[in-house]
């Protein structure tokens, strides 16, 4: 574990981040739409009343933390890790001391800083125009960062195990579009997990976006009893498990198909 | 005359160098089937979700809308038929305008603004067209209300009032990118048309009013929406056509300034 | 008067925003920008005639292709006038665009994944070229490039030349009467150089068609031009024969001495305007002012051991460098 070099490259990575940050902070003010909207339309729903036992104040400190989180959480590794691979520059990085882990990683935390940098001011200023509010118990508050990490760690693999589809096929992109639609729909952006009918909130339950982006948002704002918060965790640690097992397998084989190609 | 000849040209040359790319054709195509038909079903079941826990949501229900929804999917594949491809090719990433190409527009013995907004057509849009046009016509159907010619007309002429400010909307945008070449202004636009999808309705009042009058992404979907419905308010339509001439003349002005800067100012 | 282009005492001065380096400056900038005014073009004056093909050289930034790009109507100027076949350009009519064109080195216009011969059609329609003429055109052009096989494969297969060819047919099948070719041989194959320029000089020579052309390369402009313009920060320097350039920018030649003696090396005692610019096994080269080269020669002949004497101009290539060498001093 090099992490000498790992935090070097991290640096110089987030040095040359900064230098487009107009660019990102456009990219950050995009991720923010969907969530907002949604927050503009479940509040609304609320009105003076509740839906599903949640106010409007706490549907919008809701998905104004689902706005941190999902920017905390983001993979860009199939822009970062695929492009590599498609353009052939895989190459270089795989010549290299550090393993192309860390350049992915050290991207991941660049781009991160540089985000938050943009979401958590418009955040801020969201939260004082629309007044949220927010429950946080002792429990909540604790589980919360766990649940953050693993979700963060269970994204990343997840889009990296994906990225390395690069090594068989040029373009998934239809896939990603599946996936896309399946983040939407099932990790807590189109509505909390309660809210959604039944069919779509088993799925939700059992698949492993919720556990990406939902999940946390759901600790903090203390939608979840002790009972749900502990069958939460086994899944989202679960889902890592296998996560992790996919990145290996698919790393390995795609590795050899790769080279055995000529990448 | 001759501006429609040329338009029908553009229209073969894009498509050619469009499915020209396209190194595995079937694959391709079914993705350019996939991805609409995800899109589109993604965004109905949002809604349905919605609708799924109330009845009605500042006075609109599911019917009213899926109509919208239908409005969005129409207007935003015709923009994405030559609109949105034409004005990339300016101002996107490595557009014409950064990369210095700008200048093969610029000779040209014609308009500049048309050029620059009827050049690139995308056909696969019409896939997105046919699909939003058919959640339109469903969510119609479903609302039960009589079609009257009048309410036929009224739609069409919001709608066309709605085309004409995105229209314009984009080429103002675009028309940004003169005085500063590396900011891509019109993903900003798509930012702020993603609100479009909802009834504008349902935002707070003083973003309901930026929605409506300052980047009027609500005269685009729920104006017409609410034509067909039915509820649209008496001075809507003449205030949207009002505002749709005010901004295609503000978004040419702007833009044909930004020319004359170009050509002061680049090298 | 219509078959010219007159320019009078064109200059484009633009405003470029300083950027000082340092975190104080950038925040500053913030809020007052302040500007650096580039001059481009000063002061700039030639005409030229029907038919002609002459050569703008000089180094890079000179404000060649900034000119260039003022009489193709890209650019406004900052002051003085210029009357193409009768229109000033930079009102960009359209009538005074279609008999123009411009090729540029290093973009294309050419739609990358089609066929070079869709984008012609398009162009054909853009121009308003009746389809006879349309297909005469092409098909003499075609013949004159040869590139007959090129007309159907998709752009971006073709090799830099092939494409540098579709970029000239482009420019030229709506028969403009003015063409303006900013570095066109730029980054190819010394055969493929050698081609364009006998099409260009044959195709000059059959429509009479002007011809501004930029080039590093000398060998184009030496080629094809048989006058030159000089420019060289902005100025306009010399306007006429390649030749004649020598003469007045570098009023010297060169002396190739070879010595029978190989000894004979240093302490060479040589008359005042002789420079020794080159020095290896026994050949000598020198620099001498040209009124005194009648001279020095004769003195070379008496007072050493010469196996061989020639006297020549200096290439061009080195008159060039000395001026830009000076310029930026």
């Amino acid at each position: 574990m090099n992490f000498r070099g790992g935090w070097a490259l991290i640096k110089s990575t987030w040095l040359s981040w900064m230098q487009h940050r107009s660019f990102f902070f456009l990219l950050a003010f995009l991720w923010m739409i969907s969530p907002l909207i949604y927050l503009f339309v479940w509040s609304t729903a609320a009105g003076d009343k509740t839906v599903e036992g949640l106010t409007r104040g706490e549907f919008v400190a809701y998905y104004l933390v689902l706005i941190l989180v999902n920017q905390l959480t983001y993979s860009q590794t199939n822009w970062t890790v695929g492009d590599l691979i498609r353009d052939g520059r895989m190459n270089v990085l795989l010549l290299r001391p550090l393993s192309p882990l860390y350049d992915a990683l050290s991207a991941e935390v660049a781009s991160k800083v540089v985000y938050m940098a943009f979401a958590i001011p418009m955040a801020a200023i969201l939260a004082l125009v629309l007044r949220p509010e927010l429950h946080v118990t002792p429990r909540g508050g604790l589980a919360f960062v766990p649940a953050l990490a693993l979700a963060g760690a269970l994204r990343f693999f997840w889009g990296y195990w994906l990225a390395l589809l690069a090594f068989w096929a040029t373009r998934a992109d239809a896939l990603l579009a599946l996936q896309d639609s399946l983040v939407f729909l099932l990790a807590g952006q189109v509505a909390p997990i309660a809210l959604l009918p039944d069919l779509m909130q088993k799925a939700a339950t059992v698949l492993p976006f919720r556990y990406m982006i939902g999940f946390p948002v759901e600790v903090l704002t203390g939608q979840l009893d002790g009972v749900e918060l502990g069958i939460g965790f086994a899944f989202q640690a679960g889902w890592l498990g296998i996560t992790l097992a996919l990145f290996v397998a698919m790393w390995r084989t795609g590795l050899e198909h790769y080279s055995a190609v000529g990448g | 005359m001759r501006y429609l000849r040329l338009v029908r040209h553009f229209a073969e040359a894009s498509a050619q160098n469009e499915l020209a790319h396209r190194a595995n054709f079937w694959i391709s195509f079914l993705h350019s089937l996939l991805r609409p038909v995800v899109a589109v079903g993604t965004g109905v079941l949002g809604v349905v979700v919605l609708f799924g826990q109330v009845e009605t949501i500042r006075g609109w229900d599911l019917p009213a809308t899926l109509t919208l929804l239908g409005v969005y999917l129409t207007i935003n594949a015709l923009r994405g038929l030559f609109i949105g491809p034409s004005l990339d090719a300016l101002t996107g990433m490595d557009g014409e305008v950064w990369t210095g190409r700008f200048d093969f527009t610029l000779l040209r013995p014609i308009d500049v603004q048309f050029l620059a907004s009827f050049r690139h057509w995308r056909p696969f849009a019409l896939v997105d067209l046919a699909l939003g046009l058919g959640v339109l016509g469903m969510a119609v159907i479903e609302l039960g209300q009589s079609l009257t010619l009048a309410r036929l007309a009224t739609f069409l002429l919001a709608l066309g009032a709605g085309m004409t400010i995105l229209y314009a909307l984009l080429l103002a945008f675009a028309g940004l990118v003169f005085w500063s070449p590396g900011f891509l202004f019109t993903w900003i636009f798509d930012g702020v048309f993603q609100m479009a999808r909802y009834p504008v309705g349902i935002y707070p009042g003083w973003l309901r009013l930026v929605l409506t009058w300052v980047i009027p992404v609500g005269m685009m979907t729920t104006v017409p929406a609410q034509a067909l419905s039915g509820d649209l308010p008496a001075g809507m339509l003449i205030g949207g056509m009002i505002l749709a001439m005010t901004l295609f003349i503000g978004a040419s002005a702007l833009f044909r300034f930004g020319l004359r800067r170009y050509a002061s100012a680049s090298s | 008067m219509v078959n010219q282009i007159l320019v009078n005492n064109l200059s484009k001065t633009y405003r470029v925003p300083e950027r000082k380096p340092g975190l104080a400056a950038s925040l500053k900038s913030l809020v007052r920008r302040t500007y650096r005014d580039v001059a481009a073009v000063r002061d700039i004056s030639f005409a030229v005639e029907a038919g002609e093909m002459i050569g703008f050289i000089g180094p890079n930034g000179a404000g060649k292709t900034t000119t260039l790009k003022m009489l193709a109507g890209l650019l406004y100027p900052t002051s003085g006038e210029a009357r193409v076949l009768g229109f000033t350009p930079w009102e960009r009519r359209a009538d005074y665009l279609r008999r123009i064109s411009m090729v540029l080195g290093n973009k294309s216009q050419m739609l990358w994944e089609i066929p070079p011969l869709d984008t012609f059609r398009v162009l054909g329609e853009i121009y308003r070229v009746p389809p006879a003429e349309f297909e005469r055109t092409l098909d003499e052009l075609v013949e004159l490039l040869e590139m007959q096989d090129l007309l159907t494969r998709p752009v971006r297969n073709l090799s830099l030349g092939e494409r540098m060819k579709c970029e000239l047919v482009a420019g030229l099948l709506y028969r403009p009467e003015v063409l303006f070719l900013d570095e066109p041989t730029l980054g190819l194959d010394v055969s493929m150089q050698g081609r364009l320029r006998r099409f260009l000089a044959e195709y000059n020579r059959r429509s009479g068609v002007m011809v501004i052309l930029t080039s590093h390369y000398m060998a184009d402009v030496v080629a094809l031009c048989p006058r030159v313009i000089l420019i060289h920060h902005g100025c306009l320097l010399y306007d006429g024969e390649l030749s004649g350039l020598a003469e007045r920018l570098a009023p010297f030649k060169l002396i190739r001495v070879a010595l029978g003696n190989a000894q004979v090396r240093d302490g060479l005692d040589l008359p005042s305007g002789a420079e020794i610019i080159e020095r290896e096994n026994g050949r000598l080269t020198l620099r001498v002012a040209r009124s005194k080269a009648p001279s020095i020669t004769a003195y070379l002949l008496n007072a050493l051991p010469v196996a061989d004497l020639s006297v020549e101009d200096p290439p061009i290539e080195a008159v060039l460098d000395q001026i830009y060498e000076e310029g930026d001093a």
